[in-house]
């Protein structure tokens, strides 16, 4: 049997507003934690809008579908997933209330629902294809000259003066960011944190990418969490933390360096591996080959494998797998420890510090096998003992100092909630400073554009140069959704007055205008007020200033922006919340910007772009059919759920 | 295959779950609980289970913490918070739980914004930290290694706030001196490098005994269960002992040969060709002048028989927690090879063997050939419950004690240090009051409240010791605690109060008292004049309450802050 259901725009408004409703109570400065739990007890505490999302398991498949394109957009650049169902939400109004006003309700169509679907689908589709095409250069001129580029020496300089923190743009992005996924009272504490860790994984000479690509997928091996302590104990050590215990008691050995290898198999011998059968015959035994003499045999060939460590001075074994207790007994008697399964990811992380090969055949150990460390030793943290090495520096890395992150908090739901802020704080960072993936794309049709419509962009210049250099960040708290409504609606008024009456996009790009303010009013939610003086204090900086001012108050641009502010009185970055922000905004025009802390342009120029294809991809259906599956079907249907739990 | 079928079921959700009075009542009956119990005078509380389990008598945290389950996770999330504290620092976890629950109280009355009443407890914690780690810090006393008067008093003070243990006065010293004995030997005397390994302290429990017959030994006590073999002890006390320690099975199994099946064909007589090599080892044993044969796993019967036959004394099943101290004590390396020869340096030595008779247990006491940090702890008390809840005192004792290593200091206890540091808060966070308004951006009136709750709740743990009725007050010159018993008025007050909560402050007729929770001038706490003849009685760990603050601290800012509950019903 089908069931068929018939979707209307109301209906897909409702499923959004309900989600919306949820994920507002964590959105922006006043927002706060989700505690998630399973029937297991599990506890998880999240500010993510990604983690609320998928804990949700809806049923609906429109909001299955807009959970699926949050995630989608998440998953790229580790934030934002939040404003993306706001935003959704918000053009959705948008939309609708357009739709109902739209003035043909034609008399071709029978049914007012459907000239509304019909309406809002054009809108959706011209919303996309407006954004496709326009919406780079509007924040090429309208957002991007008002923001700061960061650059790799923000990563390296590491602030000395308290006066410096105010400039560290990386520290100020990511005090925003955590302020998101964390809350107030820790972010500047890891942001600080990240900084530190980021300037001492920073390669010589390279891309940022490529570090912050390092540190993203080593992450696992990099951190070790620690409940029981309070987040202010979270601190970086020095080397790598090896997540188990010695295996045998870890000698007192003064002497330095400590030689150690990797071991990724058995070093005994197995007589019988899986699958095989030993067969014992009598008769045999007492002339030859009795399994006893193979024990013995096996026993002297590891005395052989030890002899053979001891001459290369190895004192630190290092194995993938778990060893036998003769092995585990004759380290003991040659005086080296040994730490038995340790993961995968940490021993190639190992591998790639120490510049030491990882050995498969324990008869062939070469001299390039072995790793130099300058010590290896016991750690506590927390309830557990691990193994802490650190390394002798090499060659190719001098400007690496490797260390690994502890991160503290009172129980498990907030170190892994840290740990996970972290992880998509560095992803965040990636997406920030690639270039955005489209802008290749475009190049080519936007020349094509400029030969036609000339009349758009006064300025040729801004055209051709690239749409914007990768790592611009913008203050937050409103401030990109700010300028770019602005910039909508000068446009849409350009577009009236050279009487482009068939370009159709005036009323697009108000609407689009319109939605975004949504945003910042849900920033400013608990004070009204505070949402008009902001909006009004930006747009009079704007008017006053031309272009080559930066908003953001940076190392070279100082001599403008500190005039009339008073250093003292706004201490440090204060991130998406801006409570200030109202009696800076009195004082000085240009002080206020500082504490509002810092947003990348690009991730919210992708966040925008995916909304508005979700958008049209939502109104595009029409019908849900409700299929129950018989369990004949059972092959389709598991390769289906199958398909769920990848994306999940 | 039919997992996957099943359909995921939507979340239940609960929205705003500070307003939800289900969990608002969960959380005063769950502070109610831990209040009634705090303290040396705390109530008792017995916890048992639907299916005539044991009960337990208690009124510690770790353990009534572990047997409340609630249905609500918002309740188990501030749990499992001061569990970790506790297993980390064993001790202060109901202070913790008491601080962060009237913290969570106090927040929701005071009608504050979360994000509000969030920063600024975060600010007076941070005042508070700072403060303790002052040199001028009116209630820290530090501890001086030269006499171990204020250790004992460290460990009494511990042993005397869990009432379950059921001591006597004379019983509490007792125990204290033999916790901080105990504590003295595993710290090496001389240590090589610079890092120090401290030692192990084993304790055995032998019920039925006084309290008072609880001794402490340098060495390890191991269980000897038949004491018939040893009957020619007497040549074993001449000098130091040679012993080998194996660490993998002798009964003669196959472990080794890997995963794969093993066929046996009729006429294979395995077993005697391992125990044939089992006895070669016996054999180089013996020639090898070993008197002490111990094993972790178990001997094979004959082996055994062999040892035993040639004089050596055999200790199978030693189990994997005593194999550490003993290489330690002994210098012994764990052998597994059974088919090689033991090398010389795998052999350890113990300088002497004495059997000693504990009730029904007969220990072999090994005496270490030199110097050890390893030393046995024999407990005995009346009743199973009461010796349990002795054991793990004595344990979290140890665990504090170490601390002082780090860190050598030590708080004022008796609810001192709480209302000292709440008129220290009140006094410092109005001397700050415009720096703190701009940089936390809250209203002045947000600020005070804020400030109220923070430190009413500091307080109303230290009210919290107080379970007979009496009356909690506060002295206006050091900001001490004082209680006040039932029956006695406020005017014979001078007459009928003692020395303070911790014992520094005598009481003297000139004095302004307060009660506590009730307004009071503001006054900066003078720190106390260092009178040597006047020691602090009741001392607290200074790392574990610190800690402590500030997971309480932490977790209540964490359950402020959060808005919304998912439950996942899969």
């Amino acid at each position: 049997m089908v069931l068929v259901e018939h979707l209307n725009l109301e209906h897909v408004l409702q499923t959004v507003s309900v989600l919306e409703s949820v994920v507002l109570r964590s959105f922006g400065p006043e927002g706060g934690q989700v505690l998630f739990t399973r029937d297991t007890g599990q506890a998880m505490l999240s500010r993510s809008g990604t983690c609320i999302l998928t804990a949700l398991r809806l049923e609906h498949p429109l909001a299955r579908i807009v959970v699926e394109c949050a995630l989608k957009h998440g998953s790229v650049t580790g934030d934002g997933s939040k404003t993306f169902i706001l935003m959704l939400a918000s053009i959705l109004r948008m939309i609708h209330s357009t739709a109902c006003k739209e003035p043909n309700v034609s008399h071709t169509y029978n049914s007012r629902d459907v000239s509304e679907a019909t309406a809002a689908r054009r809108l959706a589709d011209e919303l996309l294809a407006f954004v496709l095409e326009e919406l780079d250069d509007l924040i090429a001129t309208g957002v991007v000259p008002y923001g700061c580029c960061l650059s790799w020496e923000d990563f390296t300089a590491k602030p000395q003066l308290p006066a410096d923190k105010n400039n560290h743009c990386v520290q100020k992005l990511l005090a925003s960011f955590f302020q998101t996924r964390l809350g107030c009272t820790h972010s500047d504490f890891i942001s600080d944190l990240t900084c530190e860790l980021l300037t001492h994984w920073k390669f010589k000479n390279d891309q940022p990418s490529l570090s912050l690509q390092f540190v993203n997928d080593n992450f696992p091996a990099l951190h070790t969490s620690v409940s029981g302590f309070p987040i202010s104990c979270s601190r970086l050590i020095e080397g790598q933390v090896i997540h188990r215990d010695f295996a045998t008691p870890c000698p007192q050995t003064d002497h330095k360096p400590v030689k150690a290898v990797v071991f990724t198999g058995y070093l005994q011998p197995k007589l019988l591996s899986a699958g095989e059968v030993l067969e014992l015959r009598s008769g045999e035994q007492g002339k030859e080959g009795s399994f006893v003499q193979f024990n013995t045999w096996a026993e002297r060939s590891l005395e052989g494998v030890f002899a053979n460590l001891q001459s290369l001075g190895v004192s630190v074994l290092l194995s993938g797998v778990k060893q036998s207790a003769a092995v585990l007994a004759l380290a003991a008697h040659a005086n080296m420890c040994a730490v038995e399964c340790v993961s995968e990811d940490e021993l190639s992380l190992f591998a790639q510090l120490s510049g030491a090969r990882p050995i498969s055949d324990c008869w062939m150990i070469e001299p390039d096998n072995v790793a130099t460390l300058t010590f290896c030793q016991p750690i506590l943290l927390g309830a557990h003992r691990y193994v802490h090495v650190a390394f002798n520096d090499l060659e190719e890395r001098l400007t690496i100092k490797p260390c690994s992150l502890i991160i503290c908090g009172p129980g498990e739901g907030q170190t892994d909630q840290c740990a996970s802020a972290f992880q998509d704080a560095i992803r965040m960072l990636l997406s920030t400073w690639e270039p955005m993936g489209r802008t290749a794309s475009t190049a080519s049709k936007r020349t094509l554009q400029s030969n036609k419509r000339t009349s758009f962009h006064k300025d040729d210049q801004i055209r051709n140069a690239p749409v914007f250099k990768p790592g611009c960040v913008i203050p937050a708290g409103g401030t990109f959704e700010f300028l770019l409504n602005h910039a909508l609606l000068q446009q849409a008024r350009s577009c009236l007055v050279s009487d482009d009456a068939n370009m159709g996009f005036p009323a697009v790009s108000q609407l689009l205008a319109n939605a975004l303010l949504c945003v910042p009013r849900q920033i400013y939610s608990h004070s009204p007020r505070c949402f008009l003086q902001t909006q009004t204090a930006l747009l009079s900086f704007i008017q006053n200033h031309s272009p080559p001012f930066s908003l953001v108050y940076n190392q070279e641009h100082n001599t403008v922006l500190t005039q009339g502010q008073d250093k003292s009185e706004c201490p440090l970055v204060e991130g998406k919340q801006c409570m200030h922000c109202c009696r800076e905004a009195d004082k000085s025009s240009k002080g206020f910007m500082l504490d509002l802390g810092l947003e990348s342009v690009s991730c919210k120029c992708q966040l925008l772009l995916a909304v508005l294809q979700c958008v049209s991809s939502l109104l595009h259906v029409d019908t849900v059919l409700h299929i129950h599956t018989q369990s004949r079907r059972l092959a389709n249907i598991s390769s289906e759920g199958t398909e769920d739990e990848a994306e999940d | 295959m039919m997992s996957r079928l099943a359909k995921k079921s939507p979340s239940l959700c609960t929205d705003q779950p500070l307003d939800n009075t289900d969990i608002c009542n969960k959380l005063y009956l769950l502070r109610h609980l831990l209040t009634s119990c705090f303290g040396p005078r705390g109530r008792l509380k017995q916890v048992h289970n639907n299916i005539g389990g044991r009960v337990v008598t208690t009124s510690t945290s770790s353990v009534l913490l572990s047997a409340v389950s609630s249905s609500q996770p918002f309740i188990n999330l501030i749990k499992i918070s001061i569990l970790n504290h506790v297993s980390r620092f064993s001790d202060c976890g109901l202070f913790a739980a008491i601080l962060c629950l009237s913290i969570i109280e106090r927040a929701k009355q005071s009608g504050l914004r979360g994000s509000v009443v969030i920063k600024v407890n975060k600010y007076l914690l941070d005042l508070c930290t700072c403060y303790l780690q002052q040199e001028d810090c009116g209630v820290r006393v530090k501890l001086d290694f030269c006499s171990s008067q204020n250790l004992i008093k460290l460990a009494r003070s511990s042993i005397s706030s869990k009432p379950a243990c059921v001591l006597t006065e004379q019983e509490t010293l007792h125990i204290s001196r033999l916790a901080v004995q105990a504590f003295l030997l595993t710290v090496p005397c001389n240590s090589p490098g610079t890092t120090v390994t401290l030692g192990k302290t084993v304790i055995v429990s032998v019920e039925g005994h006084s309290v008072l017959s609880s001794s402490v030994f340098p060495g390890l006590l191991v269980d000897m269960p038949d004491v018939f073999h040893l009957n020619n002890m007497e040549y074993l006390h001449s000098n130091p002992l040679r012993m080998v320690l194996f660490s993998a099975s002798l009964a003669g199994d196959l472990s080794e040969l890997g995963d794969g099946r093993i066929e046996m064909h009729p006429g294979v007589d395995t077993d005697s060709q391992i125990l044939d090599q089992l006895l070669e080892l016996g054999k180089q044993v013996v020639k090898d002048e070993v008197k002490l044969f111990v094993c972790q796993k178990v001997i094979h019967p004959v082996l055994q028989q062999y040892l035993r036959s040639r004089g050596i004394i055999v200790i199978e099943r030693l189990g994997i927690t005593l194999m550490e101290p003993l290489t330690q004590l002994t210098g012994a390396q764990p052998v597994a090879t059974l088919h090689t020869t033991i090398p010389p340096q795998a052999y350890g030595k113990v300088r002497d063997l004495t059997i000693r008779q504990f009730g029904s247990k007969t220990m072999l006491h090994l005496q270490p050939p030199g110097e050890s940090a390893i030393c046995t702890m024999i407990l005995s008390h009346r009743n199973e419950t009461m010796l349990s809840e002795l054991k793990v005192v004595c344990q979290k004792t140890e665990h504090v004690l170490r601390f002082t290593l780090r860190e050598p200091s030590a708080l004022l206890g008796g609810g001192c240090t709480e209302t000292h540091l709440a008129a220290y808060v009140r006094h410092k966070s109005m001397k700050e009051a415009t720096e703190a308004l701009s940089s936390l951006g809250c209203s002045q009136t947000d600020y005070l409240l804020g400030i109220e709750g923070f430190c009413r709740s500091l307080e109303s743990v230290a009210t919290a010791l107080e379970h007979d009725d009496g009356k909690s007050l506060l002295d206006l010159t050091h900001a001490h605690h004082w209680t006040l018993p039932a029956d006695v008025m406020k005017e014979h007050m001078e007459h009928n109060l003692g020395p303070c909560g911790c014992g520094l402050v005598e009481s003297i007729p000139d004095k302004k008292w307060t009660y506590l929770h009730t307004k009071y001038p503001q006054i900066s706490p003078a720190p106390l004049a260092r009178d040597t003849a006047v020691q602090p009685r009741v001392l607290d760990s200074f790392t574990a309450k610190v800690n402590a603050l500030q997971v309480a601290v932490e977790t209540a800012n964490l359950a402020l802050d959060v808005r919304y509950v998912i439950h996942d019903m899969n």
